[in-house]
């Protein structure tokens, strides 16, 4: 891998105080939990947000929408005594409701204050994942019909010992990336929450789900259930944690085709690049949905040392 | 070694649990800068009570004479009946100059043969000579110097004016900013609330009227007992703001008004702190102003970290507890017009303090209309944000001829305690709780 950890990230908006570990700039004040810009709906139509060496992510409203709903935040953190970690979480606004920008927007805040804080686990991530569905349920009154929704996946990739935490709602998705071959070969390591694999595993009548398969079942907002599924994964060679919306895997579900895509990039431009490469992968796809992509490179964890 | 140094176990202070609470809204319209924010120091869990020293300063002037300086005498041994055991103490007779009562020189440790001691000395104060407020506090100062890590509390008594110049009150106040901790109590109605002021503002401390001197007893007692209870001795609030960033004001706002913006000290790159003075199991509130560099529509900045610290940590990075202030820039305006309750609360009650203030000394220089303008305003301040005590001591000096509207007219026959509790407890505000 080209791209190396950094522990120290430069403050984006003034550009010179070193910050470990904290919210904002010791300097300037300036936020560096770097997240979209807000305009007047509540989200921007095009964010892209990388950290020095840490990760990158890219979010874009496509051609049909007519407002970006996902949201996307990304961090590492290096506190003096905490393991360095770099985390993302990816939220994408259930688009037949109204306001859901708000609930993914509100639902990766709440995440990510979670994940920067505390030791990673099953259990850290659970509570993220709690924290998020509180706040996106917490947008509007109780009883309010058709409250905001939002899904979510969420990565932490603990520097100490290596492990990946993976925790999501509804059809966001996780992919390992890695080369042809490698010791830890690519795959999809999250299991969408929609009808249809929900008529798989027997729990929806095949009937019903056939009406709607690409309806989610489980989902953030105050209607909704938000219980996460969990998976780890301590990898055995290098590559990248990759989350995403639907606006990218509807077009390109093969975690294959997908590492092809991102890693070439990821070596020569990083994981920015990465990030974009497959943003405009899903573009030239015919994308049809707002894309949402955000990239941790993982060295291997021997090579930290 | 003092002559008060017999061996007494030093109490050392385990620190009290320290929260702050942040109240504002954050947002901004565009290109604006100011920030405002509340912020709520509240201490609980008390920890292990501290070395204390208690200075108990009391007028002998000779208009003491008769039942004022039998009530201090009273009041002061019902101060020493207060004091814990091991706590230093030392009582002062104040009239031209400064003379130590109880004990001899220095200080006495609290047990049970000093209080009856100090007690039995206190019985035999006079009241003949002058008054002389400034040598009193530098008296109280030399013996505050000996417990340098104690929480050191005074109470001043007087009953009249202060016969010294007023460069050298001045200096004397100053000399002892930080040493001390003083609450200022005058009895009748001959002694001048600014003169008391000056003290008590400058030393951390309250002001008071006490018109009847019966009621000096039970004042007296509980004054010690606050002290007492106290365990932090030298609280300060620290204030962080991001580069570029200037501070309007930083004010307390509850219990009472005090403006500390100009008590600021340098405390590190792009931070300042502010004195508190001694602290114990309470909640005090703060209202922030900063104006920060503004930033794009959808930018968030921390307008300023707060935290609190103890006097031999100024510099340092333990801070007791910390809260943010923030600033987040939108062209939504509804959110960006709203004010935050509390903040919207504490600015009526500065609002309220000032009014009086103003309305009461252009009473005293025979300015009618300016009076009845600033108490009009006072009232109708005092009925909209509930504060019944401040709104009865102005039923004292005016005449509420409406609430509503607020017009009022100079009572001609006001009672002069009233006007001076009304102008002692000026400052003195009310709390609200949170909403949401």
């Amino acid at each position: 891998m080209t791209t190396e950890i950094s522990t120290v990230v430069l403050c984006p908006r003034c550009g010179t105080s070193p910050v470990a570990g904290d919210r904002f700039c010791e300097t300037c004040g300036a936020d560096l939990r770097e997240r979209p810009a807000a305009t007047a709906s509540g989200t921007a139509d095009h964010v892209e947000i990388t950290l020095d060496g840490g990760g990158a992510a890219v979010s874009d409203r496509e051609y049909v929408r007519t407002r970006n709903e996902d949201a996307v935040a990304l961090k590492s953190v290096d506190a003096a005594e905490a393991p360095l970690r770099a985390v993302a979480v990816v939220c994408d606004g259930v688009s037949s409701v109204r306001s859901s920008e708000l609930a993914a927007r509100a639902a990766a805040d709440a995440a990510l204050d979670v994940l920067l804080e505390g030791t990673a686990g099953e259990g850290h991530t659970r509570r993220a994942v709690a924290a998020a569905a509180a706040a996106a349920a917490a947008l509007v009154p109780r009883g309010t019909p058709e409250p905001p929704a939002c899904t979510l996946v969420c990565g932490v990739h603990d520097l100490a010992d290596g492990v990946l935490t993976v925790g999501w709602v509804g059809d966001s998705r996780a992919y390992w990336l890695a080369e042809p071959g490698a010791a830890e070969p690519a795959r999809l390591l999250t299991a969408d929450h929609t009808a249809e694999a929900a008529a798989a595993a027997g729990t929806l009548d095949p009937a019903l789900a056939a009406v709607r398969p690409d309806a989610i079942t489980r989902w953030l907002g105050a209607d909704g259930d938000a219980e996460p599924d969990l998976v780890a994964l301590t990898p055995a060679g290098p590559g990248a944690l990759l989350l995403c919306t639907d606006g990218l895997w509807k077009y390109l579900p093969d975690a294959d085709v997908l590492a092809a895509l991102a890693l070439p990039a990821l070596r020569s431009g990083g994981p920015h690049a990465a990030a974009a490469a497959l943003t405009a992968a899903a573009l030239t796809a015919g994308g049809a949905d707002n894309v949402t992509v955000a990239v941790l490179p993982v060295h291997l964890h021997q090579e930290e040392r | 070694m003092t002559p008060s140094g017999t061996a007494v176990e030093a109490e050392f202070t385990v620190p009290a649990r320290f929260t702050l609470h942040t109240d504002q809204n954050p947002y901004l319209a565009p290109g604006t800068t100011r920030v405002d924010a509340v912020v709520t120091v509240n201490a609980t869990g008390g920890g292990a009570p501290a070395d204390a020293v208690e200075i108990i300063v009391v007028d002998c002037s000779g208009s003491m004479a008769g039942e004022k300086i039998r009530s201090a005498r009273r009041a002061t041994a019902a101060a020493i009946a207060e004091l814990r055991d091991g706590v230093a103490f030392a009582v002062i007779a104040g009239d031209h100059r400064a003379q130590q009562v109880y004990p001899d020189a220095g200080t006495a440790r609290a047990d049970e043969r000093t209080r009856a001691e100090a007690t039995q000395r206190v019985g035999l104060l006079r009241a003949d000579g002058g008054t002389a407020i400034g040598a009193w506090l530098r008296a109280a100062r030399g013996l505050a110097d000996r417990h340098p890590d104690a929480v050191r509390h005074a109470i001043l008594l007087t009953d009249g004016q202060n016969g010294e110049d007023a460069p050298v009150f001045t200096r004397a106040v100053q000399s002892c900013v930080g040493t001390f901790t003083c609450d200022c109590r005058g009895v009748g109605t001959d002694w001048r609330v600014d003169e008391l002021r000056t003290v008590s503002s400058a030393l951390l401390g309250t002001v008071d009227i006490v018109a009847r001197p019966e009621d000096l007893a039970a004042d007296f007692r509980a004054l010690t007992g606050a002290a007492m209870a106290r365990n932090v001795p030298d609280l300060w609030l620290r204030l962080w703001t991001p580069q570029g960033a200037v501070v309007r004001f930083v004010k307390q706002v509850a219990p009472a008004v005090e403006d500390l913006t100009d008590r600021r000290v340098a405390a590190g790159r792009q931070r300042g702190a502010y004195p508190l003075g001694a602290w114990g199991a309470e909640s005090r509130d703060y209202h922030l102003c900063v104006d920060v560099m503004p930033a794009a529509v959808g930018k968030k900045v921390r307008a300023a970290r707060v935290d609190v610290v103890r006097g031999d940590g100024l510099y340092g990075d333990d801070a007791l507890a910390e809260a943010n202030v923030i600033a987040e820039w939108t062209d939504d305006a509804s959110r960006s017009s709203a004010i935050d309750p509390r903040v919207a609360h504490f600015t009526g009650q500065v609002a309220l303090a000032g009014a009086i203030a103003d309305g009461l000394a252009a009473r005293e220089a025979g300015d009618v209309p300016r009076a009845e303008e600033r108490l009009d305003e006072a009232v109708r301040l005092a009925a909209e944000s509930g504060h019944d005590d401040t709104a009865r001591l102005l039923g004292g000096v005016v005449e509420v001829l409406d609430v509503k509207t607020g017009t009022v007219r100079l009572r001609p026959d006001a009672d002069k305690a009233g006007a001076m509790a009304l102008d002692a407890r000026s400052t003195r505000t009310i709390t609200v709780g949170r909403t949401g």
